[in-house]
């Protein structure tokens, strides 16, 4: 396997577009229920568990890149191999693409779970899963440039969305954030760990750095992506705390839905049927994303046509929804998820990241007493 | 195998063959070849014992021009010897080429040429005295406009192609010739203006149609469906237009067109989304007035798609949306309706389908008589019938409005289509089914290219730039590049510092 990947001139996205791309990825069915389950671990100074959780976020997209950048232009699958050896680096190589799928199965599963409980509760799991897998299955089919279109557009098209939150911030009472930094530190540690589920989906950078125009701008742009997370996120965290009474949020599975329910309009009421509705749009680039990223494995590793990996996988994932039966199960499922994607988002690059650093160091090193002596 | 080979060469030797050299005998070949065509004419003249014949179909000859720029001269001439060389000199005729190719000539009869040969002589005459059938130049039909220019092409290339040089007077402007069809070769022309328009897409043109193994092609509409990027897809990817001053205007902005003889329309691209609801209007109305129009039209094409489907969901599955004030109203109008929302949304639609139809193939005075018939009679009728609640038929009305505002008939047509299985989602899954098939169409559209560029171009990839020519509309003073969409060689229209430059006070 080559480590370097150049694909043709045609297939490159512009380098701003990364913004839109790391945002998208990060923004999916995590942010609806974040501020519960941050609020579980650090209470009401959760937003600030949230901050932090996205500055760990951008210090490990800091590294990634950083990482990136020592190679001309690669991919996880060839920095693996590169790294770790043939053996060792596929190994890693699969245990990657399960993760992806794996995630692509939580996002699926979770959003099919909020229409469950929102809009259709006796609509069979199959039938919303079939047609979001086949569709997810198209978008993948049109390569990464239409998947990065799908981003974007899902960043401008739900912006609006944000904005309809202002309803419910003129029944907030803000006096229920103070007093400030009441919590110590272990339990707003630990509500930063719980924030990394929500803020999983930026270490689909790593594959889809190749595909950059402008390498260069990659930093910025990947770092500029993660500030709007999480300013969004603290923000979102901040209007649910101070809306909902102190134990009522910890009841909320969905705080961001319950709260677009008071939403009202003069020929429209219950706007959270509209909210979960476009909720759709929000996971389609986390879905399409996480696909896209685990069936170039195949590509990449046993050098299938990648067009067989998509369908391979969405089988998988289609078959795997119908182990999930209730939402015990589903919680499980989430936090296993939760656990494995901090290892495999936040740790491992890290580690990588380290270890590249190392070795072309080293190499450099050698290259240089080499030609001393 | 050896057989075919010789067979082959045979075919080629007779396609190089000259015809026969004696004025009967290339009588009786070129007989053979039209066939039983009973309006190929001969002529034959006479003098010192040398034959000289004029061949011709007279159905596609200008009677008074062969009399008189072909036979007259001929026929007058008693000094000289008649022979291929002195008749070119003579015969007043601008267009005159010699062949001596059977296929050849045979192909120039069809072409509305005449032919002349003098016995024995190597080479024959072709002189073009033909006519076509035109009507002369009328108002748009299909593309109605309130302002600007309203003259419209008609069925003939060259006066198609008079109406754009005339437009256009740059010394830039290229006009290729294309034959377009295997079996019937019909001219066309591949217009661009040289310094302007993008290599690329030119010669994507040019081999798209010059690859084209298609028998017969009868119009650009049909040219355009061939060569197309995605022929599966509903939206039309390359725009057809009836107006000249459409063609230039795209001329100018680096797009490519393509003209065809007998037809009354031309070609061009590329083409993206959002070009097929720009009206040539929007240029020729102050800047806020076309930026105004233009985002109505958008709205009006986003609500004609949404509208019925919203009804559908919401009145089959979210009734708790509407507040109750409303509810009160819809319920009571929807009381007397046995159908499902999906099944009368449906049937209205059909019904609004059926007018429009009616409307497009009757003569225009039973049509407008149609219009009544069916919106005010059908309509009250339905309601009071209990066939349909009045709100639904003020949202499909509304939808139907929606999708004529969009300036290419062809896309608008598009619109309605996708429309049906939106409301059968709608029924089928509510406001998912809704979202559904919008994130398909999102992503069907993000598939989608046009020549080879992508289909959404000025928004995604995004050039925000380009923004002013499709979404928005700029200031004549803002816009003094051309639509990278398009990649212009030369992108400057005017300089930059000229449209931005301010006087100070009391200057």
């Amino acid at each position: 396997m080559k480590v370097n990947l150049y694909p043709k001139e045609g297939l490159l996205v512009n380098a701003f577009l990364v913004l839109f791309f790391i945002n998208a990825t990060q923004t999916g069915v995590g942010i609806v229920g974040l501020p519960r389950i941050v609020y579980m671990a650090a209470k009401h100074d959760a937003w600030i568990s949230v901050f932090l959780g996205g500055g760990l976020s951008a210090v490990v997209l800091a590294m990634m890149v950083l990482m990136l950048k020592k190679y001309d232009s690669a991919d996880l699958y060839g920095i693996q191999v590169d790294v770790l050896g043939k053996w060792l680096g596929n190994a890693m190589n699969i245990f990657y693409m399960l993760y992806m799928t794996i995630s692509f199965f939580v996002i699926l599963m979770n959003y099919i779970e909020i229409v469950q409980v929102w809009i259709f509760p006796d609509l069979p799991t199959w039938q919303i899963a079939i047609p979001l897998i086949l569709l997810t299955i198209y978008a993948v089919n049109g390569g990464i440039r239409i998947i990065v279109g799908v981003a974007f557009f899902s960043v401008i098209g739900t912006i609006w969305l944000i904005f309809v939150l202002i309803v419910p911030m003129q029944y907030a009472d803000p006096k229920n954030l103070l007093p400030l930094l009441n919590t110590d530190l272990k339990h707003i540690v630990n509500g930063v760990y719980k924030t990394s589920l929500s803020l999983m989906g930026f270490e689909l950078l790593m594959f889809l750095y190749p595909y950059v125009k402008e390498k260069k701008k990659v930093f910025l742009y990947s770092q500029l992506g993660n500030l709007y997370t999480t300013i969004l996120f603290t923000l979102i965290t901040m209007i649910s705390i101070t809306f909902f009474a102190e134990n009522g949020l910890a009841r909320t599975i969905w705080p961001v839905f319950s709260m677009y329910k008071i939403v009202r309009l003069p020929n429209l009421e219950r706007f959270e049927f509209i909210g979960v509705s476009f909720w759709m749009l929000v996971i389609m680039p986390n879905m399409c994303c996480y696909l896209w990223a685990a069936s170039k494995g195949f590509k990449r590793i046993i050098n299938w046509k990648q067009n067989h990996g998509i369908w391979v996988l969405g089988l998988l994932v289609f078959v795997g929804s119908f182990f999930i039966k209730a939402r015990y199960q589903m919680n499980e499922v989430t936090d296993f998820v939760a656990k494995l994607g901090f290892f495999s988002a936040f740790c491992y690059p890290v580690l990588l990241s380290v270890l590249v650093l190392v070795k072309k160091w080293f190499l450099r090193r050698k290259k240089a007493s080499a030609e001393v002596s | 195998m050896f057989k075919r080979k010789t067979g082959n060469k045979q075919s080629e030797d007779k396609d190089k063959k000259p015809h026969s050299l004696n004025v009967d005998d290339l009588k009786s070949e070129l007989q053979a070849v039209i066939g039983d065509c009973s309006d190929l004419n001969f002529r034959t003249l006479k003098k010192n014992g040398k034959k000289i014949v004029f061949c011709f179909l007279s159905s596609l000859i200008d009677k008074t021009s062969f009399d008189e720029f072909l036979l007259l001269p001929v026929q007058q001439n008693t000094q000289e010897e008649w022979t291929t060389e002195s008749l070119a000199q003579i015969l007043p005729i601008a267009e005159i080429s010699a062949a001596n190719q059977l296929k050849e000539v045979v192909a120039s009869l069809i072409e509305g040429k005449a032919y002349i040969y003098v016995d024995g002589e190597p080479f024959g005459i072709l002189a073009n005295v033909g006519t076509t059938v035109e009507r002369s130049l009328e108002k748009a039909e299909t593309e109605s406009l309130v302002y600007g220019p309203k003259i419209s092409f008609t069925e003939s290339l060259i006066g198609n192609l008079n109406i754009i040089r005339s437009n256009l007077k740059d010394p830039q402007l290229c006009m290729e010739d294309i034959t377009v069809g295997k079996r019937v070769k019909t001219p066309g022309k591949l217009v661009y203006v040289k310094d302007i328009a993008d290599e690329d897409n030119v010669n994507t043109f040019r081999q798209r149609i010059s690859e084209l193994d298609y028998d017969y092609i009868p119009d650009t509409t049909v040219l355009g469906q061939l060569i197309e990027d995605n022929s599966w897809t509903i939206f039309p990817q390359i725009m057809s237009t009836e107006l000249p001053d459409r063609v230039t205007l795209s001329l100018m902005r680096g797009r490519v067109a393509v003209l065809m003889d007998r037809s009354p329309s031309a070609i061009y691209g590329p083409t993206p989304f959002l070009s097929f609801f720009e009206s040539t209007e929007d240029v020729y109305m102050r800047w806020n007035m076309g930026f105004f129009l233009r985002m109505l039209r958008i709205i009006s094409i986003f609500l004609s798609v949404l509208l019925t489907p919203a009804y559908v969901a919401v009145l089959t599955y979210h009734y708790e949306i509407i507040p109750s004030a409303l509810l009160i109203s819809l319920g009571q109008s929807r009381a007397n309706v046995p159908f499902p929302p999906v099944l009368e949304a449906l049937l209205l639609e059909f019904v609004i389908e059926l007018l429009r139809e009616a409307g497009a193939r009757l003569p225009t005075k039973v049509g407008q008589t149609m219009g009544i018939v069916g919106g005010i009679v059908i309509g009250q009728a339905a309601v009071q019938a209990g066939f349909t609640s009045n709100i639904l038929i003020i949202i499909i009305a509304l939808s139907a409005l929606g999708s004529f505002t969009s300036p290419s008939y062809i896309m608008g047509t598009a619109i309605r289509m996708i429309r049906f299985p939106i409301i059968v989602l709608a029924g089928l899954w509510g406001g998912i089914g809704i979202m559904y098939s919008f994130c398909f169409i999102l992503i069907h559209l993000l598939k989608l290219t046009t020549i080879g560029r992508p289909y959404l171009m000025p928004v995604y990839p995004f050039r925000w730039k380009d923004l002013g020519y499709s979404l928005l509309k700029f200031p004549a003073q803002f816009l003094s590049y051309r639509p990278l969409t398009n990649r212009p060689v030369d992108n400057e229209r005017f300089p930059k510092q000229k449209g931005r430059e301010k006087k100070d006070v009391d200057e």
